[in-house]
């Protein structure tokens, strides 16, 4: 495929779940109530506990992160969950797209519509608890951001690949799997505090270290030595995997009849 | 020049964690489609049509035998393959929220298409497939028909070489599906688009198909155009002989015939071949001293083939 064509096909994707995001009301729910209700109610919590501006900002971060990277990981699953809904499944494996093209164009309808939760949830978070989420700096916040996107695109790909594998009674993933991230990425807290078998586990999340690189700019002691790079390399291996298991998902459902099933 | 040449193509699902099921929804398969024609694939429910429509298509990968499709190899060279074919079925579905000319755009794109000459393309199927008035008016709000019709606009888009219809006008009404076969066959003869259609609609096969096989089970049974099919099968014609006196008795022994049955006054014999057999039996009967009043000769219609074939 030439290059225009991959763009072209990487538009087409965008432009259709932009589309679709415009006309539903539940996707204006999905980007601004559960964002808004988790930082205010993070935000109050952290008041009522009397915790410092410091640990404050900790937990905001983290509320802030996670519904990022659930939004954006939704529009991904987007890809594969659109045609579900729609049971126009076949329609698009039936072009002469390959995955690529479905993930990363919502993915990038992801982007735009994490960053408008992002933005929105520090104007938030400021105005309500005078926490400063740019504090850091544009550089800073980026990295945090591509950090939340890559997780999210990550998530994303795999639930495809889950919903591809089972069928539609697996879009339950799509809701649930950013809450195993919730619990092992230390979204609240600090990953030390977890048991080391799990700690293990949550060290193999990328956000954790995306997380961890954030924080240090608010005081906090890193617990890790080079979080960006180990976050980037381990974002690059899990984009593999999970691009692979989604190839490996079509081409069992081009075998078992699902990609058809789907679409009845 | 073949457009399809498909050979013992085999397919079995499974299904079922614990007790595996098999289903063998095709049992060497053979044809051979050539360019520019209209070929029709019937059969009964479960026979086995979509799922030899959809590996055609690249969506389902068969289990033996080989496939080879406008000179691609179905497995190794299916990208390519997907640039020249495209697809429509009976109760089509699509984004809902998408309005009619936003989904052919959709899908356009997909094939490369962009700029003034998606928006030409885009015009020109709301307008072959008489969408005009419809084109900003969402998937959801469409009727049977109009959701038909956006399939069929989206099978265009890519102006495809090889066209496949799975039961295009299933659940239409009678004046809407002669607007769909009439789109269809205008494809062919204004394109030169190959088609392959299945349908349950014997009257649609024998209006459109240059070529029809019958498959049942997984496995054709019969080819070949619709007059020699009927011919294949043995139905035979049918002569009704209005005659004086009504009966003759020796007319079911007579050459050619192959069984009598009064109705109605009428005596219908099935005979192998009526052009033959007619005068024969004008002749015998005159030198009977039988006076025929009146004779109507009947050819078998396809569906009488489907529903023996089907037996």
């Amino acid at each position: 495929m030439s290059w225009r064509s991959e763009l072209l096909a990487v538009w087409a994707v965008a432009v259709r779940n932009a589309l679709m995001a415009s006309r539903n009301v539940f996707f204006f729910f999905e980007l601004l109530f559960w964002p808004i209700v988790g930082v205010v109610s993070i935000g109050l919590m952290t008041r009522f506990l009397g915790l410092t501006s410091q640990q404050a900002s900790f937990v905001l971060i983290g509320t802030i992160a996670l519904s990022v990277v659930n939004v954006c990981q939704l529009e991904v699953a987007y890809a594969v969950l659109l045609d579900v809904w729609s049971k126009s499944v076949k329609h698009q494996f039936l072009a002469p797209i390959g995955i690529r093209h479905l993930t990363v164009g919502s993915w990038l309808v992801g982007i735009v519509r994490g960053s408008a939760i992002f933005v929105l949830l520090a104007a938030l978070g400021w105005w309500a608890f005078g926490f400063e989420v740019l504090a850091p700096g544009f550089p800073a916040v980026g990295v945090f951001l591509l950090g939340c996107f890559l997780t999210a695109w990550i998530v994303g790909v795999a639930v495809c690949a889950l919903i591809t594998l089972f069928g539609n009674r697996a879009e339950a993933f799509a809701w649930s799997s950013v809450n195993l991230v919730l619990v092992l990425a230390g979204i609240y807290y600090p990953i030390s505090v977890l048991p080391d078998s799990v700690a293990a586990i949550a060290a193999a999340i990328p956000l954790t270290y995306f997380l961890d690189a954030y924080r240090a700019h608010f005081g906090f002691v890193s617990e890790f030595r080079t979080p960006i790079a180990t976050g980037l390399a381990l974002s690059a291996l899990y984009a593999a995997l999970a691009h692979w298991a989604f190839f490996a998902a079509i081409q069992r459902a081009r075998r078992t009849g699902l990609l058809l099933k789907m679409s009845e | 020049m073949l457009a399809i040449d498909a050979r013992d193509v085999t397919k079995t699902f499974r299904s079922g964690w614990l007790r595996r099921r098999e289903t063998h929804a095709l049992r060497g398969v053979s044809l051979a489609v050539p360019r520019g024609a209209i070929w029709g694939l019937l059969g009964p429910n479960g026979a086995g049509k979509t799922t030899l429509l959809s590996i055609l298509a690249t969506l389902l990968t068969p289990d033996g035998g080989s496939v080879t499709v406008l000179g691609h190899d179905v497995l190794r060279e299916a990208t390519a393959l997907r640039h020249r074919l495209n697809m429509a079925s009976g109760r089509p579905s699509f984004l809902w929220s998408l309005r009619v000319d936003e989904i052919i755009a959709f899908y356009g794109r997909l094939y490369g298409l962009h700029g003034a000459a998606l928006r030409r393309r885009v015009d020109q199927l709301v307008a072959l497939c008489e969408l005009v008035p419809f084109r900003r008016v969402q998937y959801s709000e469409l009727s049977t028909g109009l959701k038909q019709r956006v399939a069929l606009a989206k099978s265009l888009v890519n102006d495809p070489e090889l066209l496949f219809l799975d039961e295009p006008t299933l659940g239409l009404d009678p004046d809407v599906s002669g607007r769909v076969r009439q789109h269809i066959a205008r494809l062919r003869r204004e394109q030169g688009i190959t088609i392959v259609l299945t349908t349950h609609y014997m009257r649609e096969a024998e209006e459109l198909c240059d070529e029809i096989a019958f498959i049942k089970a997984g496995q054709i049974l019969a080819r070949g155009t619709p007059g020699e099919l009927k011919r294949q099968i043995r139905l035979g014609e049918v002569i009704a002989l209005k005659l004086d006196p009504a009966t003759v008795a020796w007319l079911a022994e007579a050459p050619g015939v192959l069984r009598c049955a009064e109705a109605d006054g009428w005596v219908e014999c099935t005979v192998d071949e009526a052009e033959k057999r007619l005068p024969e039996l004008l002749r015998a009967l005159h030198a009977d001293g039988v006076v025929v009043r009146n004779v109507r000769v009947s050819e078998p219609d396809l569906e009488e083939v489907f529903v023996e074939l089907a037996k």
